[in-house]
């Protein structure tokens, strides 16, 4: 019996190794091609060993955060691609945008997620109408949106004689960010607000509490936490949009995701290095924010519908 | 549900009075509470969903591309955009490629997800390690993972080349210009990500199973496989049906991975439909016939969304109920 369990944990550690292996390549390949020169991203036989096979160099992350500031030699034909090295203005712009829209979508998500717990706004079904929203491919949602963002500014001149442009502006995209995310507030805080007993509330009105006050000192500081993991949630989610921010902003909004796209459709002369430096530097906050809700991810993804 | 007792007292005693109520008397009403929340988000989805929705459908009957001029005008077309898009097999086979790319990741994702779930929901020395590492693939970016992967398959590349470390041949398989090939490509890369999200919700279901149920079975000389089999599974069926539609509407959509490892390509081995879409409006500029298109979609959609709605509402009631329990 002894044996058998031992052999147990051997096969299931083996299969366990595998799966890391499997899932750590990818990132330990990208991560190691952030710090290669030119000759070594695609070479036969690969190089795979820092300092033997390749010497790691700083080159690729001093081009795309020093906009064409470099002055090394070999960096100078890589140079003429500047105009993708944008990453400082696509920095900006995700972040406000992302940031903005998460914000928005998590106080209008969650005051709404309040009241269709405690009084059925909307009725039995209203969330299950709401999440349609989101189970929409992002496509049949953007198709529209280009028509609708092109008329508009006829439409404004028509009104007030005055154009006002929604295609490629940083509220067109947070409009839309507010509205694709909102089913995900929507769900969580649910799943969040549900989990704090009413009795609480009816004893902080009977005490003569007002319904804001009842709001603000019994409920919010019980969900605080939870709106803290939507919000990172969200934002991870607006971080790693891409199709949306393809289609309706670029050339003057453009977000890291859309960024990352331009490289890639470079013709000749495939910079895969600086690449995987903004790959790299991207994925790295996501990956925090990712690890501080580890344990709410899986409510998140489930639209808060497996709670543990 | 009526006002609260003390807002109903307040305007029933002072009715002429009724115009000068406190900020804070207004907000003890109930109604205020409820309905307020609910207006910017009506907005929000009115403004934003609906009439974008409406105006498309009358965009859909004309004959306008982007770059000739204005929608006001271009010619009227009737229902010959929606004619085009069901007789494009092009159309057809998009769609047909989704589901069969969304069908294949999903089935790997589920199998590989909840085979290593079983391997890890217990506690054994380094299981924090594992579980770690498995949660990385889904919080990196799609678009990264993508452009990961193009890097990973190229043809002189590292997979190649470890695949042929591993088997001792010569292995150059053209994962981005071979049809069959780059079709793999896209469907690896999207079990590779997204492994990581069912064995994460298989975790869950495994650890929050009830183990009352698993002790009787025991007791009563039950092998592992009849527990796992008679009792673990039924218990955890809602949380595979919740993986199973969450992934499978997710994987539908399908766009960041194709289209950055092979833009759709070699031909049109990898264009799923939100490709095509993308492809017609974005870079045809047949503006009309993807509005038309896209509303074809819609439908389908529809209807796959009422289905997986009704699934999650079921298995949804499902957990509450054995949660009360």
């Amino acid at each position: 019996m002894k044996e058998r369990a031992r052999a147990f944990a051997l096969v299931r550690h083996g299969v366990l190794i595998v799966w890391t292996l499997v899932v750590l390549f990818p990132i330990a390949w990208m991560v190691m091609t952030s710090f290669k020169d030119a000759g070594d991203w695609v070479s036969w036989p690969t190089r795979w060993v820092p300092f033997v096979d390749f010497e790691p160099t700083l080159l690729n992350y001093r081009q795309i955060f020093y906009f064409g500031g470099s002055t090394d030699t070999g960096a100078l034909r890589r140079e003429q691609t500047e105009q993708a090295y944008n990453i400082w203005k696509a920095t900006f712009d995700s972040v406000v945008i992302v940031t903005i829209s998460s914000v928005l979508a998590l106080l209008l998500g969650s005051t709404l997620a309040y009241a269709i717990s405690r009084f059925r706004t909307g009725g039995p079904n209203y969330p299950y109408t709401i999440l349609t929203v989101r189970m929409l491919p992002p496509i049949v949602v953007a198709i529209p949106m280009l028509i609708y963002y092109a008329s508009i500014p006829y439409f404004f001149e028509w009104l007030i004689g005055r154009r006002v442009e929604f295609f490629d502006t940083y509220y067109g995209l947070t409009l839309l960010y507010i509205a694709t995310t909102l089913p995900y507030v929507i769900w969580m805080m649910l799943a969040f607000i549900d989990e704090v007993p009413r009795e609480l509330e009816r004893a902080a009105r009977l005490m003569g509490a007002s319904r804001l006050a009842t709001l603000r000192l019994v409920v919010f500081p019980l969900v605080a936490s939870g709106m803290m993991v939507t919000l990172l949630f969200v934002f991870i989610l607006n971080w790693s949009e891409f199709l949306l921010a393809l289609t309706l902003s670029q050339p003057k909004v453009l977000t890291l995701p859309v960024l990352l796209n331009k490289f890639q459709s470079a013709v000749e002369g495939r910079l895969y290095g600086p690449q995987a430096a903004i790959g790299t530097v991207v994925t790295i906050p996501v990956v925090i924010f990712g690890f501080l809700i580890q344990k709410h991810l899986v409510k998140g993804f489930s639209f808060g519908m497996i709670r543990r | 549900m009526a006002d609260s007792p003390g807002a109903a007292a307040v305007s029933g005693v002072a009715a002429p009075a009724r115009r000068r109520r406190t900020l804070g008397q207004w907000l003890e009403q109930e109604r205020v509470f409820r309905v307020i929340p609910l207006i910017p988000v009506q907005l929000l989805i009115l403004t934003l969903l609906f009439v974008p929705f409406v105006l498309t459908i009358y965009i859909s009957l004309l004959r306008w591309r982007l770059t000739r001029g204005f929608w006001t005008e271009a010619p009227w077309g009737g229902l010959r955009n929606f004619l085009d898009a069901l007789t494009d097999p092009g159309f057809f086979d998009a769609i047909g490629r989704t589901f069969l790319f969304a069908g294949t990741a999903v089935v790997l994702e589920l199998l590989i997800g909840f085979g290593l779930a079983l391997l890890t929901y217990r506690s054994f020395r380094g299981r924090r390690f594992y579980f770690t590492v498995f949660l990385i693939p889904m919080m990196i970016i799609p678009v990264v993972v993508g452009y990961d992967f193009s890097m990973l398959l190229i043809d002189t590349g590292p997979l190649n080349s470890v695949l042929s470390a591993l088997s001792g041949l010569d292995v150059r398989v053209r994962w981005m210009s071979d049809y069959r090939a780059a079709q793999a490509a896209v469907i690896l890369a999207d079990v590779w990500q997204w492994t990581s999200l069912t064995f994460l919700i298989f975790v869950s279901g495994l650890v929050a199973l009830p183990v009352d149920p698993v002790r009787a079975a025991q007791v009563m000389g039950a092998t592992r496989w009849q527990v796992f089999r008679y009792v673990q599974l039924p218990l955890l069926k809602p949380v595979i049906v919740i993986a199973v539609v969450i992934r499978a509407m997710e994987a539908l959509k399908i766009f960041d991975m194709p289209m950055l490892l092979t833009q759709g390509g070699p031909g049109n081995a990898t264009e799923t439909i939100s490709i095509y879409l993308f492809r017609n409006a974005w870079i045809f500029n047949k503006i009309s016939y993807a509005a038309a298109a896209s509303l074809i979609l819609l439908v389908i959609f529809t209807a796959l969304i009422y289905l997986s709605i009704w699934l999650l509402r079921r298995e949804r009631a499902r957990l509450e109920a054995e949660a009360a329990r």
